[in-house]
């Protein structure tokens, strides 16, 4: 069945098909809609969950890892501020190996007062343990949700699905709705190994001595590492089932590149109209769009990359006295490699500023014209 | 004991951090440098109460509904709850601390509704000790007197007690009018005593059929003789038919005299005794007014009693001094007044009034009833036993200057109510029994005290000293209580009887509480100091370390584990528990 969604009806109708069992969320815009649609859904029957309202997105988080604990399925949405709000909590969700799935809307974060897309909030949150998948589309997204807690409850860590404000959250597209058995065969009852429960009292999370601690987190750093094998096998085995995949990342007409472009999200929708138009014109244009951001899919980037004369990262996003992160993330996958292309690193789009495709042949122009990358990002689509 | 589980390699831990077994090996008691202790105080109730009695211990019985477990507790201090919850001025209240934060609990009420209860279902008490050979008599059957014969019964004394009038009880029975107090009430808690083998006899005035020296056989006496003796008003015509003391009306009409009043009846003063003799003289068909020297504010009735002579429609007049009865062919006839303005303060702190020159006017009147105050008659007493303006001096035991001669009630230097009356009742039993045992008391009052203002509980004394939790001598105030725990709640109104149905009888005004409104009344008390297994200090250890011991109680802190961190003394609504330096 196909029906007209905007990007956050395809969250929560995601979440409806992955048949999440708890759900606590506070509203803030742009995701507002995500749980207000839930909460429809939750009220009139189609999805039996127990929506908990809270006070904060602290708290929202809180619930969730509450819930998680007692071995339920659990979700939450949020943005920006709310996102950062938080943060101790997604520490926590991590460290107690909860597979908690929260959708978060990218949205520029305050001061000044920003309600556009801006990826900043969630890569702020790249420490804490989340796995963080970006996705290009409404299709994605609704797909994305159910592989991310089919991801998560192998690997007992929690996954983040990162979506463009507005451009993603409040348009509408046609989506492919998987048939609800389609989505029970893939996704089965949750069924943890240990789970809150007064009959059989543990205690979790409990004060851990220095003589154990690093071995919990090394086994976090493990599972983190498995998450991307899990990520990749999950994707092909839905694709098998729904007849979609996405892999890690997209290599698109990157066959003997000499520019790649590399970016995320909806950017990479406008990056394939740019290098169709380009290739057209007989330049050897590609783009790889990354997916899967944590873990890093160092290899994969490597495999499509490393024949590239040069690599052009476009960043929505800003890590203040560095510059875009995506690139610094590429620079560092790839400092120990003998040979490789140099990483122009460029941001953009901050604040949801449109990213139009006379932006991205910006890049590409400057690109092709230095022969080594400035020392600092590059900011295009600047007012001049 | 939980063994300690070691985990040799990464592969062994589990993939969360999550207990498997009990942390009690790590004796985390060890860390601590403070220590919270279970520490009972004393409740400003239980100070107030000139009668010693466990009032925060019979609010949590109560409020369990465990009611007459709740008036066993009061009666190993009083034998009169009954009486007490209708007539006693409650000094608990006015100390209660939930009077600064709404309004404090009806304890009152709820000591006649735990008495009422218990009368309903034919309560019986027994003695407590062993018969012993020593012989007490005890002169006068008021509060003292009767109480004192009860704690001494109990203890296994033989005990007499003789009586001036025919009837048993001194105030409370001719004194009280049965609109306060119903005979049958009085009637069954004196019984109470008696069947503990109290002997009694009536008739017999102390000086007329007997004295102290016939006493012989007795090893101690007991002196509560009581007020029985009206103060003349001290002025000119008081001698005149149709004018008599508020002592005498009162004794008169509880003992069925025939009373015949005429219409317009003024009662003379601002006493309980007027009000009595008023709100009687009502129900007999006059229409009696008060006359007052001072104002309301002055004035030494007890409120309520104020409060239901107004809504009976008694008229009260203020600032008024009789100067002159009037009589015609012999009786009373006009009472010549005078209006007053209020001076200075005397020596009692209250306001004297000062005559108005000129205000002088008269009212017509049928009767005068005097009740402007009682005194001692102790023309019967030798000298020796010792005295003061009326007044026996006695020492802190309440023994006379007389060898095993002690004294309490309305004739010693004390409060003239039913309540002092019964506390100094107790305190004479308790230090007769030293007296005869030939026991040292000196240190005593530390063991058995009741806060700083003389309450003592015979209960504690009745205990081997062994046997005797240690007794904080600390009390609480509302400063030390943690108020987020308490809610505003109003004091459950005490029904009474409608003013239609009061006129013309004896019938009593007040009607007590239901089940459901005394437990829901017991349950808005604090229990200031005392632990109540709230467990508010169990759900809040983060340790684990309070320990329930079943229903009852109590709590107890497991050392080897708490850490000192004082969550359950911060979060102790009602200041059980303290913090002390760890002594290593």
């Amino acid at each position: 069945m196909k029906k007209i969604l905007v990007g956050n009806h395809a969250v929560s109708w995601g979440v409806m098909l992955a048949r999440a069992e708890v759900i606590s969320a506070y509203p803030i815009t742009p995701q507002t809609t995500i749980v207000e649609e839930l909460s429809v859904l939750c009220a009139d029957g189609r999805l039996k969950a127990k929506f908990i309202p809270v006070e904060s997105e602290h708290s929202a988080m809180a619930c969730c890892i509450g819930a998680s604990a007692a071995g339920v399925r659990t979700f939450t949405a949020t943005s920006s501020q709310g996102l950062a709000l938080m943060h101790e909590m997604l520490h926590w969700a991590t460290g107690a190996r909860l597979p908690i799935v929260m959708a978060n809307v990218n949205r520029a974060l305050g001061s000044p007062w920003n309600i556009w897309g801006e990826q900043t909030d969630s890569l702020s949150q790249r420490d804490t343990g989340w796995l963080q998948l970006y996705c290009e589309s409404n299709q994605e997204v609704l797909d994305t949700v159910i592989q991310a807690f089919k991801i998560a409850e192998e690997i007992r860590l929690p996954v983040m699905l990162v979506l463009d404000a507005f451009f993603l959250s409040h348009t509408a597209e046609p989506v492919e709705i998987p048939e609800q058995s389609l989505a029970d065969d893939f996704l089965p009852r949750y069924q943890p190994e240990f789970r809150l429960d007064p009959k059989e009292p543990h205690s979790f999370g409990c004060l851990t001595p220095p003589e154990y601690f690093m071995e919990f987190r090394h086994k976090i750093q493990q599972s983190m590492l498995q998450g991307k094998a899990v990520s990749e096998r999950v994707d092909k085995e839905f694709g098998e089932a729904f007849g979609r995949k996405y892999g890690l990342i997209e290599a698109y007409r990157c066959e003997g590149a000499d520019l790649i472009l590399v970016t995320s999200g909806t950017i990479a929708s406008t990056a394939r109209v740019v290098v169709d138009a380009l290739r057209e014109k007989g330049r050897k244009v590609g783009m790889v769009k990354v997916r899967l951001f944590r873990p890093f899919p160092k290899e994969e980037l490597w495999e499509v990359l490393r024949e590239a004369e040069k690599v052009a990262v476009v960043d929505r996003n800003v890590s203040f006295g560095v510059g875009g992160i995506f690139a610094q993330e590429l620079r560092a996958a790839f400092c120990n490699e003998k040979t490789r292309p140099p990483i122009f690193s460029y941001i953009a789009g901050l604040g949801g500023r449109d990213v139009t495709p006379q932006v991205l042949n910006d890049v590409v122009y400057q690109t092709y014209k230095r022969s080594e990358p400035e020392e600092q990002s590059v900011w295009v689509g600047m007012r001049s | 004991m939980a063994e300690q589980i070691i985990f040799k390699r990464e592969e062994d831990m589990p993939y969360q951090p999550i207990s498997f077994a009990s942390m009690a090996w790590n004796k985390t008691g060890s860390w601590r440098y403070l220590r919270p202790r279970f520490d009972n105080k004393i409740s400003l109730c239980n100070e107030g109460c000139p009668a010693g009695q466990d009032i925060e211990g019979a609010m949590v019985l109560i409020g369990k509904g465990k009611v007459l477990e709740a008036w066993e507790l009061f009666k190993e201090e009083n034998p009169f709850p009954g009486v007490c919850g209708r007539v006693c001025f409650h000094p608990c209240e006015s100390s209660c601390n939930r009077k600064d934060f709404d309004e404090a609990v009806s304890i009152n009420g709820l000591e006649r509704f735990m008495a009422d209860s218990a009368s309903r279902q034919g309560r019986k008490l027994s003695p407590k000790r062993d018969k012993r050979k020593e012989k007490v008599a005890i002169i006068g059957s008021g509060p003292a007197g009767l109480t004192c014969a009860y704690h001494l019964a109990r203890m296994g004394y033989g005990v007499t007690v003789f009586e001036a009038l025919p009837v048993l009880g001194g105030m409370l029975r001719v004194g009280i009018p049965e609109y306060r107090l119903p005979e049958k009430v009085l009637e069954e808690e004196i019984d109470q005593i008696l069947e503990l083998g109290v002997k009694t006899e009536i008739n017999v005035r102390l000086g007329e059929a007997f004295s102290l020296s016939d006493l012989g056989e007795y090893q101690a006496v007991f002196l509560a003789l009581g007020n029985h003796r009206s103060k003349s008003l001290g002025i000119p015509g008081e001698d005149a038919e149709g004018v008599m003391s508020g002592v005498e009306f009162l004794r008169n009409v509880s003992l069925g005299k025939e009373v015949a009043l005429g219409k317009r009846v003024a009662v003379i003063g601002g006493g309980n005794t007027a009000f009595d003799a008023a709100r009687s003289a009502l129900r007999l068909g006059a229409k009696p007014f008060i006359l007052y020297r001072r104002t309301r504010e002055e004035m030494p009735a007890f409120p309520a009693e104020i409060v239901e002579a107004e809504e009976e429609g008694i008229e009260i007049s203020y600032l008024v001094s009789p100067i002159q009865l009037i009589a015609e062919n012999g009786k009373v006839s006009r009472l010549a007044c005078v209006k007053n303005r209020l001076g200075p303060a005397d020596e009692d702190g209250r306001r004297r009034p000062v005559q108005i020159k000129g205000s002088n006017f008269f009212l017509e009147v049928d009767h005068v009833i005097s009740a402007i105050g009682e005194d001692a008659d102790l023309s019967a007493l030798p000298k020796k036993v010792g005295w003061k303006e009326n007044a026996i001096l006695t020492d802190e035991r309440g023994a006379t200057k007389q060898k095993g001669v002690f004294a309490g009630g309305d004739i010693i230097q004390q409060p003239r109510t039913v309540v002092h009356a019964i506390g100094s009742g107790k305190r004479a039993a308790i230090f007769i029994d030293c007296f005869l045992k030939g026991n040292k008391w000196e240190g005593l009052f530390d063991a058995i005290r009741i806060g700083e203002r003389g309450s003592l509980s015979i209960k504690r004394y009745l205990q081997e000293e062994k046997e005797r939790v240690p007794f904080s001598s600390k009390t609480v105030r509302l400063k030390d209580l943690n108020l987020d725990y308490f809610d505003y709640q109003k004091r459950k109104k005490m029904p009474k009887a409608q003013i239609a149905k009061r006129l013309g009888s004896f019938e009593e005004v007040n009607l007590g509480y239901s089940e459901e409104t005394a437990r829901g009344e017991a349950n808005r008390c604090f229990n200031c100091g005392v632990c109540n297994l709230c467990d508010n200090c169990y759900i809040f250890c983060p340790d684990v370390a309070i320990q329930k011991q079943g229903e009852d109680g109590p709590n107890v802190i497991d050392y080897d584990h708490c850490k000192g961190c004082g969550i359950c003394v911060e979060e102790c609504p009602r200041d059980a528990l303290i913090m002390e330096e760890e002594v290593k």
